[in-house]
């Protein structure tokens, strides 16, 4: 791949973002620092949990106890910050670790199939969340809400949104993760010039198990109250995030600023049909056209040419790549 | 995933594989099974009886037909996660086009099928001619389907199956219910076609290594999206017996089909990598998960406490056939 293709994956992300954004304001005629400010807090707690896939997707993992696991740590913040705001801030994170590291060494120590082991986890954490909080409830202080950036000054949110991209930008600069980089880049490869692969694969979840954590804190914190099944929507919707921010599930290449721009546009779709008076039952066919319009334009545009080329019968068809 | 070679990456020399994991897997989880129905039995009395195993056994056909797309599918290498709202799609097309007549069912079914197809040749075309990976393709065409159906029912569903579905779908032969009846047919035809047909023999081809099969003249993407186009037809097929089974459709009923279809299929052994494992193993491990449920739900057990023991149950399971086979399998 070319240096001038590499830049361009980075840029496709915004532009597509950009061009959504630019189609909201006009069928609104105008954009309000409080639509700025509900964007940016919708698109929150689904730019965390995606930054969580896509640290364990450039690690060729995937891990689909994300969602659940973010329930778990907001019912247990809106269950105990009230009483015990130590408790309520420490052990969703701690939970957020233990999900990981449970994750982790199944698949970098029993090298088990990470989709299979974190289906199997994603089970487990359902259940735990309904058991720990089996119906709506819990309480989070109004005061922690500052705390998320959204509901002070409209700008936090943006400013909520650009920290995450710095704190992941920052993460993958560090040793761990030109590691990750390099695990997904080439397994084998990594593991001769002395990548310590299990270590690091385990770091990986565990980092992403703590980043899905804080998205379910952060959904806590904004709808001040616990929900047992809140995480469900964002099991796929992460991966969907990720892959859409540009980065491939095979792992290796991918920035921070793509996966927070995935978690936008998949949050900016429902304001647009709202703006375009279209009923939302279309926002589900938007989002997968969109994921496969990342995805598949350029090979599309080689299988057309392959096809205008040499007729019904591409010459190269079934060959594996 | 699909397309990539596994004997490319693997550059090492490897021990022989070992073959006796297929054989070991289904045997261990009817001997689980064995022993849950005497659990269930000493709960409930008369629960281990015939009549009863036979009704379980007809719980379990609507998730076995279903996991034989998705079997067939992961034989390739590749995943099938449109199959949640292909289910409620087609089930929502039949019954809106049937609306309780005999008449229509021929029409109603037709299109229903016709549905279920579309989006599996769609998906194989994603993800061999435009090389897009089986999970992002699926999930998007589950996506695209999940809005569709939103669209055609206008968020509703409406009608109902004909009578003579719902025969199929709830009555017996004789002491046998139909649905075990058609299960076993479809089992039968899934196992020999995979392991006795030249289409079956590629399928497997292609799964262990793209590479090798494609040397071999096999067509490799017509193969997959052969795959996928199956898998497409049993998810049509189980919507159309699901929905004349609870009687009508509804939304989102296909999403329980999904993960329990993915978990039956690895926990039969069959790799997560393809080319290994068939049909006859999701058997075992789709009767085995059902009873496990039922156990749980007439032990009064917590749906919290359910959600867990499942989850450990496939963990517990993937953790002994890795511990049983010992192979690397790490590839990706």
């Amino acid at each position: 791949m070319s240096i001038r293709r590499l830049q361009f994956a980075g840029s496709g992300p915004v532009l597509v973002f950009a061009v959504l954004f630019l189609v909201v304001v006009a069928l609104k005629q105008g954009f309000s620092a409080f639509d700025l400010r509900s964007l940016c807090v919708n698109a929150a707690p689904l730019a965390l949990i995606a930054l969580g896939q896509f640290v364990i997707v450039l690690a060729r993992g995937i891990d689909l106890s994300l969602g659940p696991v973010a329930s778990v740590a907001g019912a247990v913040m809106a269950l105990t910050i009230t009483d015990h705001p130590a408790v309520g801030i420490a052990g969703p994170v701690l939970i957020g670790i233990a999900a990981g590291l449970a994750n982790g060494l199944s698949v970098a120590q029993l090298r088990l199939p990470p989709i299979i082991v974190t289906l199997a986890t994603m089970s487990i954490w359902q259940g735990i969340a309904l058991l720990v909080l089996p119906d709506p409830g819990g309480e989070v202080p109004a005061a922690y809400q500052a705390l998320t950036g959204g509901f002070s000054s409209p700008f936090m949110g943006v400013a909520g949104l650009v920290v995450f991209c710095l704190v992941a930008g920052w993460i993958l600069r560090t040793r761990f993760g030109l590691h990750l980089r390099a695990l997904g880049g080439d397994e084998p490869a990594a593991r001769l010039s002395g990548v310590r692969v299990s270590r690091v694969k385990l770091g990986a979840y565990v980092l992403g198990g703590v980043l899905a954590a804080l998205g379910g804190m952060y959904l806590a914190v904004a709808t001040s109250s616990g929900s047992p099944t809140v995480g469900d929507s964002y099991i796929l919707t992460s991966v969907a995030a990720v892959v859409i921010g540009g980065v491939p599930l095979s792992g290796g290449r991918g920035t921070p600023l793509g996966v927070v721009m995935g978690a936008l546009i998949l949050t900016i779709t429902g304001s647009l049909l709202y703006f375009a008076d279209v009923s939302s039952f279309y926002q589900s066919i938007i989002d997968g056209a969109i994921l496969l319009a990342v995805v598949g334009t350029g090979s599309a545009r080689d299988w057309l040419r392959d096809i205008a080329r040499m007729g019904p019968w591409p010459s190269r068809t079934g060959q594996p790549s | 995933m699909a397309v990539t070679d596994r004997a490319a990456v693997v550059s090492a020399p490897q021990t022989p594989r070992r073959r006796r994991l297929p054989a070991a897997a289904p045997i261990l989880l009817l001997a689980l099974t064995a022993l849950l129905l005497g659990i269930g039995n000493f709960l409930a009395p008369g629960f281990a009886a015939p009549d009863n195993v036979l009704q379980l056994l007809k719980l379990s056909s609507f998730l076995g037909i279903a996991a034989i797309g998705q079997t067939i599918v992961m034989l390739t290498g590749g995943i099938d996660l449109s199959i949640a709202w292909v289910i409620t799609g087609s089930a929502v097309v039949f019954t809106a086009n049937c609306s309780g007549a005999d008449g229509n069912i021929a029409p109603a079914a037709a299109l229903s099928l016709g549905l279920g197809l579309a989006v599996g040749l769609i998906n194989g075309w994603g993800v061999t001619k435009l090389r897009i990976s089986p999970i992002v393709m699926t999930l998007a065409m589950n996506n695209i389907m999940l809005g569709a159906t939103l669209v055609y029912t206008g968020g509703t569903p409406s009608g109902s199956s004909g009578p003579l579905v719902r025969a199929l779908a709830t009555g017996n032969v004789g002491f046998i219910p139909a649905m075990v009846i058609l299960w076993c047919l479809l089992t039968a035809v899934t196992v020999i076609g995979v392991r006795y047909t030249r289409g079956g023999r590629r399928l497997l081809a292609v799964g262990e290594s793209p590479r090798v099969s494609f040397l071999t003249g096999s067509n490799n993407d017509r193969v997959v999206v052969a795959a996928y186009a199956i898998s497409g037809l049993a998810a049509a097929l189980t919507g159309i017996l699901f929905s004349a089974f609870s009687g009508a459709s509804f939304l989102g009923m296909g999403d329980q089909f999904v993960l329990p279809t993915i978990a039956d299929v690895v926990l039969a052994g069959t790799s997560m990598f393809g080319g290994r494992g068939g049909y006859g193993g999701t058997v075992a491990a789709v009767f085995f998960t059902t009873i496990l449920t039922t156990v749980l739900v007439i032990g009064s057990i917590p749906q919290g406490v359910r959600s867990i023991v499942y989850g450990a149950a496939v963990l517990a399971a993937i953790i002994v056939q890795r511990l049983l086979s010992r192979r690397d399998d790490t590839g990706q």
